[in-house]
């Protein structure tokens, strides 16, 4: 069968998937617009939620029994999402407070940030290994997963309508809270210069936290969404980690709608290269388009807005 | 699992204990070495032939009959080629292993042989069935179970006669296992008359776009040559893009936690070859079960669980006969020739450690249960 016979599946695949590692991105973006500080640990904060999520949904629905329908698992898929973005906000406020305030206190060379962070990283990783267990974890069926429709000839589960459905909502808030609410105000004023910012009266401290908790809150309820599919395991965290860095370095690290547009991007050229050419290149293509795109556009497609964060 | 982890922890305490209090009483001791994947993705085929060591060593030294205790070491080689090397040397540079029980997979098998076979210290495998790893000179490498020719040869049979496939999509994980298994799959396949349609992918979570090119290709049967982590993801997304066709996978696949990993709703119904059968419902090994759950914290045996257990008391059998003081090298010699009957099979090896006879089992998921339908042979006759 030929790729264009299987474009609207891959398309359909790819955004799904993309939506993810924009939800995940913004994060990154979110973090490094307010601190200039890539914040590596936050692939953990997305194991993090996938388990809380998970736990959550286990503990709600007895094992072996019947798979759940109607609005017990729109009930479910709510309490999982729920609970995988308040494990993420509340590990990625430990983060800061733990790896990354301490810190800033004593003023620490930027060095000393990227190494608290893989030392945050692996930590949180292996103490998640010993005590979920070392095996991945799948998320209990919450809803039977039949085809709900076909867009351009592809089939769309009813997964990928939750997983797209529930990111795309995430970020078109999350765009909404940075472009108007006061917080969004001052994680921008804090980005475009934080000490005039703290002259002008904003508690930059807070908006510091703030940034951190709402990327966590979007990552971990991104870990609990992409359980669903490739379950939970303490290892989780890495490579959706380094693809979402790579979806906002390829949007424009620090541009909101940047990381949005390199997570569905990302995405699609996954899912395109891996038919086109072998699976196992599937990492291989996607990295040697941030590549290319960094030659010919240094700060990303949107442009690096680290001066105005969204 | 973190109850699980928790206590494999705690037993390999007590066992260490065990050791250095028998050892107090003078009688010498002899360490028998582990090599395995005890973390990551796969690890649960590690824990089970780990389990069989255990129970087989934990028999001997209660049974009393012997001038010696054992004692267990293991070392943890993620069941990758990589870290293989540097377990195997753990246990070459620990003086007091007389014999090694393992590596599990094929590809750390690969890896690791060279250094025992240097070292003349007895590797046995319960479960690395690549076809090549006999045929490569490894004088002090034996395995309790057939290799992948053997499995690979039946699967396809099973595949073209009992299921009737007009074409099969054989997928693998590219893994010294893998590629060894699908290789004969395909080859046998083809001398069948099956339309085959094969690709490769490196392990990984995302299988979207694999499943969608498998898909298209309308086959009747996929037969995913790898492990339980992989083929459960793998599974997964087939079913979730409604593929209806068999779903299908070896030895490597054969573990409960396929069916955990995948979800009983995915899973139901997906078939699974070994060269090994199941512990649980033989009657004659119910003797095993109950040391290996008493052992063990009322775990049950699962796949290798009883290879090892068999590998162990082989090793065991040869010690007694040697006494204590034994050379490494002796140790090898002596056990090229053993003559065991074990709970899984009869254990005679030819000269290349190849063991001798092998039958292969089919197992399917029903209602979220791994069961045995029976050998190939019946199952093509019937």
């Amino acid at each position: 069968m030929s790729f264009a016979h299987e474009f609207g599946q891959l398309t359909v695949d790819g955004l799904t998937i993309g939506s993810l590692y924009a939800v995940i991105a913004l994060g990154y973006t979110l973090v490094y617009g307010v601190l200039t500080l890539i914040n590596f640990a936050h692939s953990e904060v997305f194991m993090l939620g996938a388990f809380g999520g998970l736990f959550a949904a286990r503990a709600l629905l007895p094992a072996g029994g019947a798979t759940p329908s109607g609005l017990t698992s729109v009930a479910l898929v709510t309490v999982g999402l729920g609970a995988g973005a308040a494990s993420g906000g509340l590990a990625a406020f430990a983060l800061e407070r733990g790896a990354y305030r301490p810190l800033r206190r004593r003023g620490a060379p930027r060095l000393a940030y990227l190494i608290s962070a893989i030392g945050a990283s692996l930590f949180a990783a292996n103490l998640a290994g010993k005590e979920f267990g070392r095996q991945s974890v799948p998320v209990p069926d919450l809803f039977t997963n039949g085809t709900v429709g076909r867009v351009l000839g592809a089939a769309v589960s009813v997964q990928t309508v939750i997983i797209f459905g529930v990111a795309v909502v995430m970020l078109v808030v999350v765009d909404r809270v940075v472009a108007v609410t006061r917080l969004g105000q001052a994680i921008r004023a804090t980005a475009q210069d934080a000490d005039t910012a703290r002259l002008m009266g904003v508690d930059v401290e807070r908006v510091i936290v703030a940034t951190f908790v709402l990327g966590g809150l979007l990552a971990g309820a991104g870990g609990f969404l992409y359980a669903m599919t490739f379950n939970a395991s303490y290892t989780m965290g890495f490579v959706p980690g380094v693809k979402a860095f790579t979806a906002a370095v390829l949007g424009g690290i620090g541009n909101v709608r940047g990381a949005v547009v390199g997570g569905l991007l990302l995405g699609l050229v996954e899912s395109y290269g891996g038919y086109v050419f072998q699976a196992s290149y599937r990492d291989v293509i996607a990295f040697l388009v941030l590549v290319g795109v960094l030659l010919v556009r240094p700060s990303g497609l949107l442009g690096e807005h680290r001066r105005r964060a969204a | 699992m973190a109850a699980g982890a928790a206590g494999l922890l705690a037993i390999a305490l007590t066992v260490g204990a065990c050791g250095g209090g028998s050892s107090g009483s003078g009688r010498p001791e002899y360490i028998i070495g582990f090599q395995g994947p005890l973390s990551g993705d796969s690890s649960q085929l590690g824990i089970n032939a780990i389990n069989g060591l255990r129970t087989a060593v934990d028999r001997a030294n209660t049974s009393g009959g012997l001038p010696f205790t054992l004692r267990l070491v293991q070392t943890d080689d993620q069941g990758t080629p990589e870290q293989g090397p540097t377990a195997a040397q753990k246990l070459i540079d620990n003086s007091g292993v007389i014999a090694v029980i393992g590596p599990i997979f094929s590809g750390a098998t690969k890896a690791s042989e060279p250094l025992y076979s240097q070292a003349k210290l007895l590797s046995v495998s319960p479960s690395a069935t690549n076809p090549q790893l006999t045929s490569l000179g490894f004088g002090t490498f034996f395995r309790v179970i057939a290799p992948d020719t053997v499995q690979g040869t039946a699967a396809a049979d099973y595949v073209a006669k009992a299921l009737k496939a007009k074409k099969v999509f054989s997928l693998d994980d590219k893994s010294e296992y893998g590629t060894g298994l699908s290789t004969v799959l395909k080859k046998e396949l083809a001398a069948q008359g099956v339309n085959v349609v094969s690709d490769g992918i490196n392990p990984t979570k995302d299988y979207t776009s694999e499943a969608t090119k498998i898909i298209s290709e309308q086959p009747d049967v996929i037969f995913y040559s790898g492990y339980y982590g992989e083929f459960a993801l793998l599974t997964k997304a087939l079913r979730a893009k409604g593929f209806t066709g068999a779903i299908m996978s070896g030895d490597g696949s054969n573990d409960d936690q396929f069916v955990t990993q995948a979800g009983a709703a995915s899973a139901e119904g997906a078939y699974l070859t070994c060269p090994c059968g199941d512990a649980n419902s033989d009657p004659k090994a119910a003797g095993f079960v109950a040391d290996f759950k008493r052992v063990n914290n009322g775990t049950r045996p699962g796949t290798y669980s009883g290879e090892a257990y068999d590998a162990t008391n082989a090793v065991i059998e040869v010690l007694r006969k040697l006494g204590p003081g034994a050379s490494r090298e002796a140790v090898v010699r002596a056990f090229s020739s053993v003559d065991f009957e074990g709970v899984t099979k009869r254990i005679v090896f030819q000269p290349n450690g190849e063991v001798a006879g092998s039958t292969v089992y089919v197992y399917r998921i029903r209602a979220g249960k791994r069961e045995v339908l029976g050998t190939t042979a019946e199952l093509m006759k019937a």
